[in-house]
């Protein structure tokens, strides 16, 4: 019965504009905070339940527009010096079909700030999930991505405890689904859980490349999987994935922007050893999470190798602790991003060395970013967090930022306020 | 003097609904198993792994959102306000993985339920136990 009046209230929304739609929802929200009771699922029957989440955050940086703080490099714009809802803000609405016992359709859209249409709705997650065998499940279709443990939960705010996940170890990723497909199973193991995952399937994302400019990732590949380990309080995962990149980033064009120093020549001809395409990326991560009644501890530690020269290899890791004191999570974090300078390839050609030096340290950080902040739940389905970030790096340190402009050193405090529900 | 005595006295009553509630889990009495371990039931709850000691796939089932029990229970089973639940379960629902514990609207329903499926699972007061039911598992006080 309450599925059915969640299937209404889906089909109403198509119709209205996204700024009424998130207040309504809001609203929704608000006078109904029992919504969260109405996912019921049976698991005989086949039924459909409707369940969504968001974020009203907004967040300002101390650094008078010099560069712009964003949350992942998908989003091509960020907090400046104003107050901005542009980082954390988003609304996702998903569906659920269930067909029977083993088998269910799941559809989820998501509307934030990202790449160069902001508030473009976006289908993040469309697939049917099957349990071949009661320990292995098999789902087909749009599938987030899960490079890093709590990867593919990323948007989710209300199930983290920070106001966003750490942009120094998640931020560098790009990805946020494949159109393929992944295999995972759960075995009892020496009185614990081991999970394993596999996946690969091809992007249908662009992402932003430099002001304006997109580098369409449509195709590309990715692969990969982790082997996850959960006994008692702890949980260790170990995950290794692989990117193969199909189009070349868009040099030329932001050569031709910035005064055309190679009168047209493309870049590649000159500097061949430079390209992207057919290209790997490895993301290799180990991570560690402690959960004991109040107290959580997550450790990451990321390395990403680049086969092309034109993005610099990159080393991530953070440390967040929380304990919960009632309604109240204060919670601390620690991160650090660090690219290493790899030698690069050389041209005869005069003024084309100084390009290549410019284009790679576009992708280079050296920065480290202490965290404090609050959670504080309202409601079952209602979170508030306010959360202040202290990023402290080198004037170098630039992959992680938009438009940074002369005058950047490296150091910028981030102030962020945020409510997150689901329902 | 009253404006104190009164939140004091819901803040009573509070604890006393509180302590007053003594969740046991409980099994279908056909369903040929005799304990189950607390990783075992928090695996099955939290949805890790359901695969049951004799074969076959554990149905959970929750007390309603807003019982005593409810909170009891988890609070007992892993240390976790039920907000924290429904954070975890925020996480798995979003990310396309496994289903929550089935929902309900009453204690009633919870017992017709387990009493009508040998494979269900669930936790009730020690009192609502007849023999159609088995404890699995008790919490020590």
């Amino acid at each position: 019965m309450l599925s059915t009046r969640a299937a209404n209230r889906g089909d109403e929304t198509p119709r209205l504009g996204k700024r009424t739609l998130i207040g309504a929802l809001v609203g929704l929200l608000l006078i109904c905070p029992r919504a969260w009771a109405s996912d019921v699922v049976d698991w005989e029957k086949p039924g459909f339940s409707l369940h969504g989440f968001g974020t009203l955050g907004i967040s300002r940086t101390d650094q008078n527009d010099r560069a712009e703080y964003v949350r992942d490099l998908s989003q091509a714009r960020g907090a400046g010096a104003n107050w901005t809802g542009k980082v954390d803000s988003l609304l996702g609405i998903q569906a659920n079909y269930r067909f029977g016992p083993r088998t269910e359709a799941v559809v989820q859209a998501v509307t934030r700030e990202h790449g160069e249409d902001p508030y473009d709705p976006e289908l993040t997650w469309a697939f049917l999930r099957h349990e071949v065998l009661p320990e292995i499940a098999l789902r087909v279709g749009r599938l987030g991505t899960e490079f890093y443990m709590l990867g593919d939960s990323r948007l989710v705010g209300f199930s983290n405890i920070s106001v966003r996940p750490p942009p120094d170890f998640y931020g560098s990723l790009v990805f946020s689904y494949i159109d393929g497909l992944d295999l995972s199973g759960t075995w009892p193991v020496a009185q614990g859980l081991l999970n394993g995952k596999l996946f690969a399937g091809r992007s249908p994302e662009r992402a932003p490349f430099s002001p304006g400019l997109e580098w369409n990732q449509r195709g590309t590949l990715l692969a990969g999987g982790f082997l996850d380990f959960r006994r008692n309080d702890w949980q260790f995962r170990i995950s290794h994935a692989g990117v193969r990149f199909n189009h070349e980033t868009p040099t030329d064009l932001l050569l031709q922007q910035l005064g055309d120093p190679l009168s047209g020549v493309p870049y590649l001809t000159l500097v061949p050893e430079m390209a992207m395409q057919d290209r790997w990326a490895r993301f290799s991560s180990i991570g560690l999470v402690y959960d004991s009644g109040p107290l959580n501890l997550q450790l990451m530690l990321n390395r990403i190798a680049q086969d092309s020269p034109a993005y610099a290899d990159s080393r991530a890791g953070y440390l967040l602790a929380s304990y919960r004191l009632g309604k109240l999570t204060p919670y601390v974090g620690y991160s650090r991003s660090l690219t290493s300078r790899d030698p690069l390839p050389s041209s005869p050609i005069p003024g084309v060395d100084a390009i290549t030096l410019a284009l790679v340290a576009q992708s280079h950080m050296d920065q480290f970013t202490t965290t404090l902040g609050g959670r504080w739940d309202l409601a079952r389905n209602l979170a508030l967090k306010a959360q202040v970030d202290w990023i402290r790096g080198e004037p170098d340190s630039l992959f992680l930022f938009k438009h940074v402009r002369p005058g950047w050193d490296g150091d910028m405090t981030v102030y962020s306020l945020a409510l997150d529900f689901v329902f | 003097m009253h404006a104190l005595t009164l939140p004091l006295l819901i803040g009573l009553l509070g604890l006393a609904e509180l302590a007053s509630a003594d969740a046991v889990v409980v099994v279908n009495a056909r369903s040929g198993i005799e304990r189950l371990s607390r990783d075992q039931v928090t695996n099955i709850f939290l949805g890790r792994y359901r695969g049951l000691p004799g074969g076959g796939t554990a149905m959970p089932i929750d007390q309603p959102e807003s019982s005593a029990l409810r909170a009891e229970f988890y609070r007992k089973l892993v240390n976790k306000d039920l907000t924290e639940i429904n954070a975890y379960w925020s996480r798995l629902i979003f990310s396309g993985k496994t289903t929550p514990p089935w929902r309900t609207f009453s204690s009633q329903e919870v017992a017709t339920l387990l009493a009508g499926n040998p494979d269900a699972i669930a936790y009730l007061e020690r009192g609502q136990i007849d023999k159609r039911f088995r404890i699995v598992l008790e919490f020590s006080p």
